[in-house]
Formats: structure tokens, C-alpha cells, sequence
């Protein structure tokens, strides 16, 4: 009865090891696909709201998840503006006050160019580091991961459920709640393109739960992976002088 | 001779009952008044004082010059070796480090920029009211731990129980943290409701990488906030560049309005206490017309009219003194009742709390009590005399005895 019991004890353990593993693994594959490689690409980004549609577009260059510099080339109201992220900080440009601009933290809770992402956003919640995943369901096709936030973990949300496509691991829908079990914000990835075995959205869109008909989507009009950056145009030289970056 | 005419002069005030009790009801009213006003004007004052040293700065701030000029966390206190020696110095009865800094809180449904307290809990309620005013939950006790002002936990919709996000731009670059919402500050003052954020000084020490404090909150008993700071800076206690700064130093140009202010009242109280004396000399010339045929008579029973002046002016001085004795009782136990039952304070803290936005109004107003009250209530005993002696008096002594018993 003892040696049953110890066994039965040992295979429980096992197999739970062996699914927390799991899960680390594939929050790990998930997060890879989508991030790493280096990009120049163009953007179209529409915020829609209830009674009102605005479109602009963005010329982004970013290499992994710590630099990234993004310009906006329309429309002419918005034109020229240009968002730095460097590290945890971001800067912004703007050509009317022909200043750079350090956003501080109260800044940073601005929302990007009205729209539902915020600074905040850009520079990224770390999924990997601050939630302990955990497997929520499993198919053939799919796999969703539902993430608690550690104790001390620098971020307001309660859970995130992350589901992903098989066998691509390429992320298909983030949903984040609030500590009361209300799902307040959905990002959906879509249109993934296939880069050296990666799979990068083309396609991300932003749902405010919270407020009926507010969205945003982002679509990648074009782009190039993989490509080299040169430095100089993750300086805040290159938010006020174009071409930089080219 | 002089004790039968005071002795007269007091007799007559009791057989013009009347007369006199009007001119006892003046006096003491104007009294009251007096006394009312510098203790509502004085109580307001520290009030203000009040709330601002123990809810949103100290009685007293020991911190660089720099900060000083620049509340930017860079400009700490390089150490915290005189805190041992500040807590003995004279006049000091606790001391408590503090580490302020701007930080951006995010809730699921809000992001606000703050400014965030690091305080000690063991010693923070040595020098401030808030830990005293939690309204739901408790105090912070350890790191990870937060408490707000009930209005700010309401704009970030965040509960007692739940996780908050706070970002910081530190001297090594951003720092985040998830802190628990422990407790709930509900103060009824409106700047701190809205405005108070308070962790644990280590978790402070961590975010901003700060090893130290912006300043060393000193607990000060009220009204030698002035005295302590300037012994303090005297002293060769403090190291270069380190200044301890009273509240009244703190409150910058606002505390040198208020000074100015009550400078203007002056005026005012000194026309109250004119208008009482005035008072006491139209009543004393309507008696003087009155008793002119008493005087008639009095005179040819051999007082002279200087003497006969001197009665009325003391009749004067009696009345006004008595009445100022009245005054004083009443109007210290009337300040002392409206203290007890605290009926000023919810109207103090409702009107003001809204019209100063900033200023740490409380709900509980304390009246001041200061023996200078009585000077200035006293300033109507001799303006009454003065013109006693004047008016009325200089018609006495021009009387005619024998015209003035023909009087009607």
C-alpha cells in the first residue's frame, strides 16, 4: 500500500514537472516567434472609435525588443513626428516644437497617437519574466496558456490567457484581465508571414473591452527582416533628421 | 474724598439698573467679539499650519538645498547619520526619513502620474496624521505594500486586496513594481485624498535607487516649529548644505500672506472696539442730560463740577470694566464650547477645503487661546474712558448747579 502510494505520489510530480515544463517551453516559443529579428517595415494604423475613424502611417525600424524607432509620414497634421525606444525609455519628436522630448513616466501612460496602445505598450510587458504559465487547454491546432503575474510583478492585470497556433507556436490572441476576472483588453495577431522559421503577425489588432467600438489595428504594409540597422538611427540625432536610418 | 466719589460713582451704577445693564451688554459684546475673532483668525491660521505639517509636509524638513530648489530625488541626503543625534536635540520629539518621488500607477483601467511617498511605518505616525486616518485596510508594513488616498484609489479603480503596477524612472534607469493596495486613506481632506501614495521607504530605496532619504521629517510641537529650525540651523549639527526647514519656511509666499493679512485685521478689531466705546459714551451723555438736575443737586451739597466729572468717568470705567470681566468669560468659554463641540469645523473644512485647493484643511478646528486677545478687548476700556472724560465729562464740568436743578 506504502510503495502504491509513494509511486502514485512520484508520477503526480512527474507529470506536473513535466507540464510546467511544458508550459515554460511554449510561453518560450511563443515569445520568440515574436520577437528577435530586426526590421525595417511600413505600418498602417487605424483607431477606430464609435464615431470616428483616423489612419496613419509609420515607417518602424527596430532591432529585438530594446530599440525601435518609429515615424510617422501621414497624415500631413501628423507627419514627422518620431517615437524613440531606447531600453525602457521613449522619446518623441515633434516638428513643430522642433524638440526632443523625453517621455516621463506620467507620460508614458499617454496613449500612441490616440489610438488604444499605449508608450507603455511599445516597450512591452514581459510575459516571460513576470507570470508563471500554466497550460489552460490543448488541441491539435491550437494551444492556450493562461499567465498569473507573480507577486511583485510590475504590471495591473490579474491573468493573461495566451493562445497560440500549432505547430507554428505563432501567438493568435492575448487576453488580458483584471484582477476580478473581467477580460478588459484583446490583442489579435493575424496574417503571419514566415521569416527563417519564424512566424511574424502582419496583422495586430487592439480591443478595448471596456468600451464598446474602440479598436485599433495595425497592418504591416511591407517589410524587410532581418536587415542591418546602422546605430546612428537609434539616437535621438536620427528622430529629428530623416534618413538616418536608410 | 476721592474714595466717597468712587464709592458714589459705584453706588450709581446700581441705581440706574437699566443704563447700566445696556452699557455691561455693549462692553461684554464687543468683548466677545474681539476675543472671538483673533481665536477663529488665529485658530484658522493653525489650521492650515496644521494640516499642512501633518498631512502633506513636517513640522519641521531637514533636506539639501538643492532639493530644496530642485524636489528631484537626485538631490537626497547623501546619508543618514545625524538622524540619532536630530531625535535628541531640544525640542524634538521624533524623527522620521522620508523618499519622495514621481511615479506613473497603473491599474487595468487607468494610468495616473504621482507623486509617491517612502516612509517608515514605524515612525511615520510620529509626524504625520495620515496613518491615524485609514479608512479601510491598514497601514503599510513591509515592501510590496501600498497605501492611497480614497479619491485616487477610486480614479484607478483599484480595491483593498488588489495589485497595482508602479513605474519609476531611477537613477539606474526604469524600475517597476507590483505593490498589494493594503489600505485606504479617507481623511476628508481633500488634497490628501487625491493626492497620497505611500509605500514602504526600502521599497522606495529600490525603485529610485536611493540609498538614503529626500529629507528627515522632524516632529515639532505646534508653534515651535520657527524656534526648533533655527536653533537646528545654528547649531553645528547639521553637515554643509543640509537645512532644516520650519513649516512656515515650507509654506513659502503663502505663509507671508497670512502674515500680512493678519496685519489688516487690525484695523478691523480696532473699530469694533471703537464702535463699543462710542457706544459706552452716547449712553453716558444721554445720562449726563438725564441727571443734569441730580448734578444741580449734588453740586449744592458741595461736590464741585470737576469732581462731579470725575464720578461720571468713573461710572464709565466701572461699567466698561465689568463689562469687559463679562466679556473675557464668555468670550473664552465660547471659543472653548465651539472647540469641544467642533461646530465649526465640517463648515471649515467644506468651504475652505474646496476654495484652497492644496492646502490640507481639516475637519477639526481647534480655536486658538492666547492672553493678547485680552489687550486688544482691553483697547475698548481705554478708548471708552478717553472720551468719558472728553465728552460727557467736559459737559459736566461746565454745568451750573443752579441752572441745572431748574432743569427738567
Amino acid at each position: 500500500m506504502k510503495s502504491a502510494l509513494l509511486t502514485l505520489t512520484l508520477l503526480f510530480t512527474l507529470g506536473f514537472a513535466s507540464a510546467q515544463e511544458d508550459a515554460t517551453s511554449v510561453i518560450d516559443r511563443i515569445i520568440d516567434n515574436m520577437r528577435g529579428e530586426s526590421q525595417i517595415a511600413t505600418l498602417e494604423m487605424t483607431v477606430i472609435r464609435p464615431d470616428d475613424e483616423d489612419t496613419y502611417t509609420m515607417r518602424i525600424y527596430s532591432e529585438g525588443e530594446e530599440k525601435g524607432l518609429t515615424r510617422v509620414i501621414a497624415p500631413p497634421r501628423d507627419a514627422g513626428q518620431a517615437f524613440l525606444n531606447d531600453g525602457d525609455n521613449v522619446f518623441i519628436y515633434n516638428p513643430r516644437l522642433k524638440r526632443v522630448l523625453r517621455l516621463p513616466p506620467s507620460g508614458q501612460s499617454d496613449s500612441f497617437l490616440g489610438s488604444d496602445i499605449s508608450y507603455d505598450d511599445l516597450a512591452g510587458d514581459d510575459l516571460r519574466d513576470n507570470f508563471e504559465a500554466s497550460i489552460l487547454e490543448e488541441s491539435e491546432e491550437s494551444i492556450t496558456l493562461e499567465l498569473i503575474p507573480n507577486p511583485d510583478a510590475p504590471t495591473p492585470y490579474g491573468k493573461v490567457h495566451l493562445t497560440a497556433e500549432k505547430p507554428s507556436y505563432a501567438p493568435t490572441t492575448i487576453i488580458y484581465f483584471d484582477q476580478r476576472d473581467t477580460a478588459v483588453k484583446e490583442n489579435i495577431l493575424s496574417e503571419y508571414a514566415e521569416v527563417e522559421g519564424r512566424y511574424i503577425p502582419q496583422r495586430f489588432e487592439v480591443k478595448d473591452l471596456l468600451e464598446e467600438g474602440n479598436m485599433t489595428v495595425v497592418e504591416w504594409q511591407d517589410a524587410d527582416f532581418g536587415v542591418e540597422i546602422p546605430e546612428a538611427c537609434f539616437s535621438q540625432n536620427a528622430l529629428e533628421r530623416e534618413g538616418v536610418c536608410e | 474724598m476721592t474714595t466717597s466719589i468712587s464709592k458714589l460713582a459705584w453706588r450709581n451704577l446700581w441705581r440706574h439698573k437699566r443704563r447700566t445693564q445696556l452699557l455691561l451688554a455693549v462692553v461684554a459684546y464687543a468683548t466677545i467679539a474681539i476675543i472671538f475673532f483673533w481665536a477663529y483668525y488665529d485658530g484658522f491660521v493653525g489650521v492650515l499650519l496644521g494640516g499642512q505639517a501633518r498631512y502633506l509636509a513636517a513640522p519641521v524638513m531637514v533636506q539639501t538645498e538643492a532639493y530644496y530648489t530642485d524636489p528631484d530625488p537626485e538631490n537626497a541626503l547623501m546619508s543618514l547619520d545625524i538622524e540619532g543625534e536630530l531625535a535628541s536635540f531640544e525640542g524634538v520629539r521624533g524623527v522620521a526619513p522620508r523618499l519622495e518621488f514621481q511615479a506613473l500607477m497603473r491599474s487595468p483601467y487607468r494610468t495616473l502620474g504621482s507623486q509617491v511617498r517612502g516612509v517608515d511605518p514605524a515612525l511615520e505616525p510620529q509626524v504625520s496624521n495620515i496613518p491615524g486616518d485609514i479608512g479601510e485596510g491598514r497601514f503599510i508594513e513591509n515592501t510590496g505594500e501600498i497605501v492611497l488616498g480614497i479619491d485616487l484609489a477610486e480614479e484607478l479603480d483599484v480595491r483593498v486586496g488588489e495589485r497595482l503596477a508602479l513605474d519609476v524612472q531611477s537613477l539606474g534607469g526604469s524600475q517597476g513594481a507590483g505593490l498589494q493596495l493594503v489600505g485606504i486613506i479617507d481623511s476628508n481632506i481633500l488634497p490628501v485624498d487625491e493626492g497620497t501614495a505611500l509605500v514602504h521607504i526600502d521599497e522606495a530605496r529600490v525603485l529610485t535607487g536611493v540609498d538614503t532619504a529626500t529629507g528627515l521629517a522632524l516632529d515639532i510641537r505646534q508653534g515651535d516649529e520657527k524656534r526648533v529650525a533655527e536653533n537646528l540651523n545654528a547649531a553645528s549639527l547639521l553637515p554643509g548644505g543640509i537645512v532644516a526647514y520650519p513649516i512656515t519656511e515650507l509654506l513659502g509666499s503663502l505663509m507671508s500672506g497670512i502674515e500680512q493679512k493678519r496685519g489688516s485685521m487690525i484695523p478691523i478689531v480696532l473699530m469694533i472696539a471703537l464702535f463699543a466705546a462710542v457706544t459706552v459714551m452716547s449712553t453716558v451723555i444721554v445720562s449726563v442730560i438725564e441727571r443734569t438736575r441730580e448734578f444741580g443737586v449734588v453740586a449744592s451739597l458741595g461736590l464741585n463740577q470737576g469732581q462731579i466729572a470725575r464720578m461720571v468717568t468713573l461710572e464709565a470705567i466701572y461699567t466698561t470694566f465689568i463689562g469687559f470681566a463679562i466679556g473675557a468669560v464668555a468670550g473664552f468659554a465660547l471659543t472653548a464650547l465651539m472647540t469641544a463641540t467642533n461646530l465649526m469645523g465640517p463648515f471649515i473644512n467644506s468651504f475652505y477645503g474646496r476654495y484652497l485647493s492644496g492646502m490640507a484643511i481639516s475637519d477639526q478646528f481647534v480655536f486658538a487661546t492666547s492672553i493678547t486677545y485680552l489687550l486688544w478687548a482691553a483697547v475698548t476700556i481705554v478708548i471708552a474712558a478717553v472720551l468719558a472724560i472728553v465728552v460727557p465729562g467736559r459737559r459736566v464740568r461746565n454745568l451750573n448747579p443752579a441752572e441745572a436743578m431748574r432743569a427738567n
